[in-house]
Order: structure tokens, then C-alpha cells, then sequence
């Protein structure tokens, strides 16, 4: 051991660590209200992959079974039934409306007699003028 | 089988006695140790009491793989860890030199410790690392073990602090008027 540790070793024999009868007595009653827990229980030893190997077969031949049951236990087809049309008929009520037939020709048959009233004339007037006939 | 594991064997069993007679060659030194890592003297004897407490109820968790010192040492630590964190919450950070445990049980002629410039220099980690290191005697994966560290990390923070303390061990040998060493 070299001198610096011998010096460590030496001042840490020096700190006074004296326990004293009464920390003594506190922790000897201290101990006698205390009962050791027991160990953990060990972990289950590891499976051996055969073992894995059953449990998911076995699974899944479960799986299956379950699913042939349902399916054969289903009830057949059921009864059509009928069902009404939700929608309702439409009825529109006829509106009586009695509405005069509005003459909307006549103001156009007036103005193509006076056109051709005024065609005549015209023709007229020109023959007057030139006294030779179309 | 060796005497202590016959011990520890019974002790699983239920027997205080035998607990008390496995642990009472550990007292002193640990108790030493908890000094240097509590707020007070009151604080270190909680630890202690704390530890052994601990100690017996989980005995049955005790892997003979370690030896017996290194699995005490780690309830230890903890257990002064916890004092320290609840003290500190209660009443703030204790950093009173006049309680320092390391002062009142040092003899007034040799104040000069180098325990004490190493509970001013070092971290707290590194201080346990050095103390289980040059007091116990015990190997870097004790140690590691102990502080759950990597043994790297207590290889490097064992040579830190080794060379931080003789720096100021030197550092007080040349300067006769320096606190540590004049």
C-alpha cells in the first residue's frame, strides 16, 4: 500500500464511530418488530418450444370448431316480407284558375292592315304619278 | 460452508440473533462511513438503524454471489441518499459546516484529515467510490456494484479523486498556512 493510501486508511481509523450502548439498544428493538420478507418466488422455468408449438395448435383447432358450431347452429332463410313504399303519393291539387286568354295578336293584325292599306295607297299614288301600270 | 453464510441462512429463517451476531463486525464501519454521508450525527444513526432494518427484512433477496459488505454498503447509500432528499425537502439544503459529523468526530489535533478535504473536494459519488475503495478495500466491481456504476466510471472517478486529493495534499504541504494541512 503506498503512503497515500496508508494516509486514507489512517485518517478514516481516526473518525470516531463509536455506537453507543443506547443506539445499540435502539436498533436490536428495532429488529425484533421485523420479520424477514420471504424470496420472490422464481420465475416459471422457460417452455420448451414444443410446448408453444401444442398450445397454438390447440388454439387454433379451438378457433375453428367454435366457427363450425356458430355456422351450423344459424337459422335458415327467413320469410320475405313485403314492405310498402315509404314514400308517400304526391297529390297535387288542380288549381282552377279562370284566367281570360289574353288577345296578344290582334294589336299585330291591326298594324298589318293599315301596312297594307298604306301599300295600296302607295301604289296608287304612284300610278297617278307615273300612269304606268305594274 | 463459511460462518457467515451459515449466518445469513438463518437469519433467512427468521433468527435476529443471528442476523445481529452477522452484522455487529459491520457496525463500527459502516456507522463511519455513514458519517461522512449524513447532515448529523442523529441523521447517521437513522441511516444505520435504517440499514440493518433493511438489511434483515430483505435478507431473503441477499445474492451470495456479492459479499455480504457490498450488498450492506448499497442499502446504505441509499438509505443515506434518502435521509439526505427528505431532509433537504423539508428544511431546505443543509449545508451547515458546524453539524458536519466529520468535525465532531475527529480529535481537535487531527483536524487536518484528509476525509474531510475529500468531503469538500470530491462529489459525493466520487467520496463513497474513494472511501469503499481505500477503506474497505474493496475491488472496482464491488464498488461498481455498490454505487451502480459502470466499472469504467469507477476506474476514471477513482484516479479523479485520487489526484484532485494529493494536489491538495501537496498544495498543503508547501503552504504551511493553508486549512487542510498547515
Amino acid at each position: 500500500m503506498d503512503k497515500f493510501a496508508n494516509q486514507l486508511h489512517e485518517d478514516a481509523a481516526i473518525i470516531d464511530a463509536e455506537i453507543t450502548a443506547e443506539l445499540d439498544s435502539r436498533i436490536h428493538a428495532s429488529l425484533q418488530n421485523v420479520t424477514p420478507e420471504s424470496a420472490r418466488p422464481r420465475a416459471p422455468a422457460a417452455r420448451s418450444p414444443l410446448f408453444w408449438w401444442g398450445s397454438s395448435l390447440t388454439g387454433i383447432a379451438a378457433a375453428f370448431g367454435i366457427i363450425a358450431i356458430v355456422n351450423l347452429d344459424r337459422p335458415g332463410p327467413l320469410p320475405q316480407v313485403q314492405v310498402q313504399e315509404p314514400v308517400a303519393h304526391i297529390v297535387v291539387p288542380e288549381l282552377d284558375l279562370e284566367v281570360e286568354a289574353a288577345m296578344l295578336t290582334s294589336p299585330l293584325a291591326e298594324e298589318l292592315a293599315k301596312l297594307q292599306a298604306d301599300l295600296r295607297r302607295a301604289e296608287e299614288a304612284v300610278r297617278d304619278d307615273v300612269r304606268i301600270d305594274f | 460452508m463459511s460462518d457467515e453464510l451459515k449466518l445469513i441462512n438463518s437469519a433467512k429463517g427468521g433468527s435476529v440473533d443471528a442476523f445481529t451476531e452477522l452484522v455487529h463486525g459491520y457496525r463500527e464501519r459502516l456507522f463511519r462511513f455513514l458519517l461522512t454521508r449524513c447532515a448529523n450525527h442523529a441523521d447517521a444513526e437513522d441511516a444505520l438503524q435504517d440499514t440493518f432494518i433493511n438489511a434483515y427484512r430483505y435478507i431473503a433477496t441477499y445474492n451470495p454471489q456479492w459479499r455480504f459488505s457490498t450488498w450492506l454498503y448499497r442499502i446504505a447509500i441509499r438509505n443515506a441518499g434518502r435521509l439526505h432528499t427528505e431532509n433537504v425537502a423539508e428544511l431546505g439544503e443543509l449545508s451547515d459546516e458546524s453539524n458536519d459529523p466529520l468535525a465532531h468526530c475527529i480529535a481537535e489535533s487531527e483536524r487536518h484529515n484528509l476525509w474531510r478535504s475529500a468531503k469538500r473536494l470530491l462529489s459525493d459519488e466520487v467520496f463513497a467510490a474513494m472511501w469503499l475503495r481505500y477503506v474497505e478495500d474493496m475491488s472496482i466491481k464491488d464498488i461498481a456494484v455498490v454505487l451502480e456504476r459502470s466499472s469504467s466510471w469507477t476506474k476514471v472517478n477513482l484516479l479523479r479523486g485520487r489526484r484532485t486529493l494529493e494536489a491538495d495534499m501537496n498544495n498543503g504541504a508547501q503552504d504551511p498556512g493553508s486549512e487542510a494541512y498547515g
